[in-house]
């Protein structure tokens, strides 16, 4: 299991608590390719923020890559992320004033790499997702195929145990979205775990697996192929 | 580090507008403080010319009306000084006292040529008068021991007025002059923005007064003088002999004047520190709007950037790395625009220097290099000031703003 949770609660606090996640138990084996699917409120984001140790839980427990999440400090949470995790999102969060190769390589800033290093592992990254002509272009000049390949680009970067992809298809036409699932299938194909949080039906076929969260609990199994 | 530094190009490029903007406030701030520091500087460096060492070791003392009744005397008497106190002060005027002198001025003389005449009046002094008047010698030379000795009939005139009797300076040394009915040779020109008076020695001056004795003031030159306390020593030194030999009180402030220099001197010394200590108030008042903008605009951009800033923390920035970020930025928009801003003060200050460092009141108007450095360690703590509190709030950003769509 490369992702393990058990009994996870969360619940926002305020004039009426929000008790968002309830009970999560849910384990993912390493190389699954798969989506987790809700309607929006139904706390798939929340999950997910855990699950990208972007937000903390309450109760119950956490275990990603055989590391425990939990009371982590901000930096110890930084250098887990930076670690373990790729990010994919939904509006592709690339920094518009970075050309496509300074927004790959920024991953491995914060890890303390060299310049001409970075550059040449995220040339290398580039290349892979058949981007190399565009190494020099800012996001701006890219189509939002482009963009999504270069986040997917960065992601990997680090070579993470994880592929967390937050709607990737969410601002794309049809067409690209298949382009971009289909790069989702070569990297689980070479034995990557992705989870894709999604609530587009089209998006959840094709993964090897569907999890349904709706009303904080997760929906009883059902196994696709 | 050289990564940190292409980093924080790359986000002031991007933002030209703003960058400029916010330099703007500090390279004027620290305009400000150079060119008040270089006006300030040129002021105190005259009145140090002006009031060199040397002459402030002298006090001046001129006759006034008693105000006291004393030895039988009504108050309201005229005292005048005369020459023959000069010795009495100089052997019995106080432990500080190491020589008198006086002069005596003629006011009514007019010193003619052919060509044109000159109404500024003749003073009958001694060679030390070159100081306490501060008579710089252009051509020829100030009185002299002999001149005094041989009652000689020679003078000493400004150089504007040579130009009027002679029609050019350098040309009047050796030439006569006709005053008060006798033929002078002009021994010397001498320049001076304030006074025109024209020299001679004070024993020929002495002799076509008619033997009054009485004498317009007297210098006494002081020595050992270091602090306050000597300088009112002295001054009561002074008074005390007079008193005695004129017969009023001694504590009678308005039978003789006193002007001292030296107190005058030490005054100055405190005015100085005083003005450099007030211009850095104001020119440091002046960097506070500078820091107000630039932390104001740091806020600004931290807000605009919060997306990114969550983008970064996401991918892996540590709290120290957002913080790092943000006060970098912000001391290299100061230290960047404030080094604008000392270059042109300095362009301003050595340009105030060509047009007016020569004249009285604005001396060498410059600032050094020491200043430059305290301004380089007051501009990189301005700018960690400026960015401090934007970066704490920087750093509060939080992961998750990256998933909020913009």
């Amino acid at each position: 299991m490369i992702i393990q949770l058990t009994d996870i609660n969360k619940t926002y606090p305020g004039a009426v608590p929000l008790h968002v996640l309830k009970d999560i138990n849910l384990g993912i084996e390493k190389g699954e390719l798969c989506s987790i699917m809700g309607a929006s409120g139904s706390g798939k984001s929340t999950l997910l923020n855990i699950l990208g140790i972007l937000d903390t839980y309450d109760t119950g427990e956490y275990v990603l890559d055989g590391t425990l999440i939990r009371n982590l400090s901000e930096n110890r949470a930084a250098e887990l992320r930076n670690r373990l995790i790729g990010f994919v999102f939904q509006s592709f969060n690339l920094i518009g004033y970075k050309n496509a190769l300074e927004n790959v390589a920024l991953p491995l800033f914060y890890r303390g790499i060299g310049r001409r290093r970075r550059n040449a592992m995220a040339m290398e990254q580039l290349e892979r997702m058949g981007l190399a002509d565009r190494a020099h272009h800012l996001p701006g000049e890219l189509s939002g195929g482009q963009k999504q390949r270069v986040a997917i680009a960065r992601a990997l970067i680090t070579r993470p145990s994880i592929i967390l992809a937050d709607e990737p298809t969410g601002a794309l036409d049809s067409h690209t979205s298949r382009e971009v699932m289909r790069v989702f299938r070569d990297l689980n194909a070479e034995g990557m775990t992705i989870v894709i949080v999604t609530h587009d039906p089209k998006v959840g076929e094709q993964t090897n697996r569907v999890i349904r969260i709706s009303d904080g609990r997760i929906e009883p199994v059902e196994q696709d192929a | 580090m050289l990564d940190i530094v292409r980093e924080i190009l790359q986000t002031l490029a991007h933002n030209k507008l703003r960058t400029a903007l916010t330099g703007l406030a500090v390279a004027w701030g620290i305009f400000m403080l150079i060119v008040l520091l270089g006006m300030s500087r040129g002021l105190y460096n005259s009145m140090q010319r002006n009031n060199s060492m040397e002459r402030s070791s002298y006090i001046n003392v001129w006759g006034g009306w008693t105000g006291k009744a004393h030895k039988g005397y009504k108050e309201g008497r005229r005292i005048e000084l005369e020459a023959a106190d000069i010795e009495p002060l100089r052997a019995r005027g106080g432990s500080h006292v190491e020589s008198a002198i006086a002069s005596v001025s003629i006011d009514s003389a007019k010193v003619s040529t052919m060509r044109d005449y000159v109404t500024d009046g003749v003073m009958g002094v001694y060679p030390q008068a070159a100081t306490i008047e501060r008579a710089e010698m252009r051509h020829g030379r100030f009185i002299n021991a002999r001149d005094i000795e041989e009652r000689r009939k020679v003078m000493v005139i400004n150089e504007s007025n040579a130009r009027l009797l002679f029609g050019s300076a350098d040309s009047a040394v050796g030439r006569r002059v006709d005053c008060m009915g006798l033929s002078w040779t002009v021994a010397g020109v001498y320049d001076n923005d304030w006074q025109r008076t024209s020299y001679v020695p004070f024993s020929t001056a002495m002799m076509l007064r008619g033997n009054s004795g009485v004498v317009g003031d007297i210098n006494v030159r002081l020595k050992d003088m270091h602090d306050m306390a000597d300088a009112d020593d002295a001054e009561r030194g002074v008074r005390a002999e007079l008193a005695r030999r004129h017969d009023f009180a001694a504590d009678d402030m308005g039978a003789v004047h006193i002007w001292n220099r030296f107190e005058g001197y030490l005054q100055q010394q405190t005015g100085g520190a005083i003005l450099e200590a007030v211009v850095w108030i104001i020119g440091l008042l002046t960097m506070l709007s500078g820091i107000v903008g630039v932390s104001n605009i740091m806020f600004v951009s931290v807000r605009e950037r919060t997306h990114e800033i969550g983008i970064r923390r996401a991918i892996g920035a540590k709290p120290r790395d957002v913080l790092g970020q943000v006060l970098a930025e912000s001391v290299a928009i100061t230290a960047l625009f404030g080094y604008i801003g000392v270059f042109l003060g300095i362009v301003v200050t050595e340009i105030l220097d060509k047009l007016f460092g020569s004249s009285d009141f604005l001396y060498n108007p410059r600032v050094d290099i020491s200043i430059a450095m305290e301004v380089t360690v007051v501009l990189v703590v301005v700018g960690a000031l400026a960015g401090l509190f934007p970066a704490i709030k920087a750093t509060k950003v939080k992961p998750v703003e990256a998933l909020r769509d913009e």
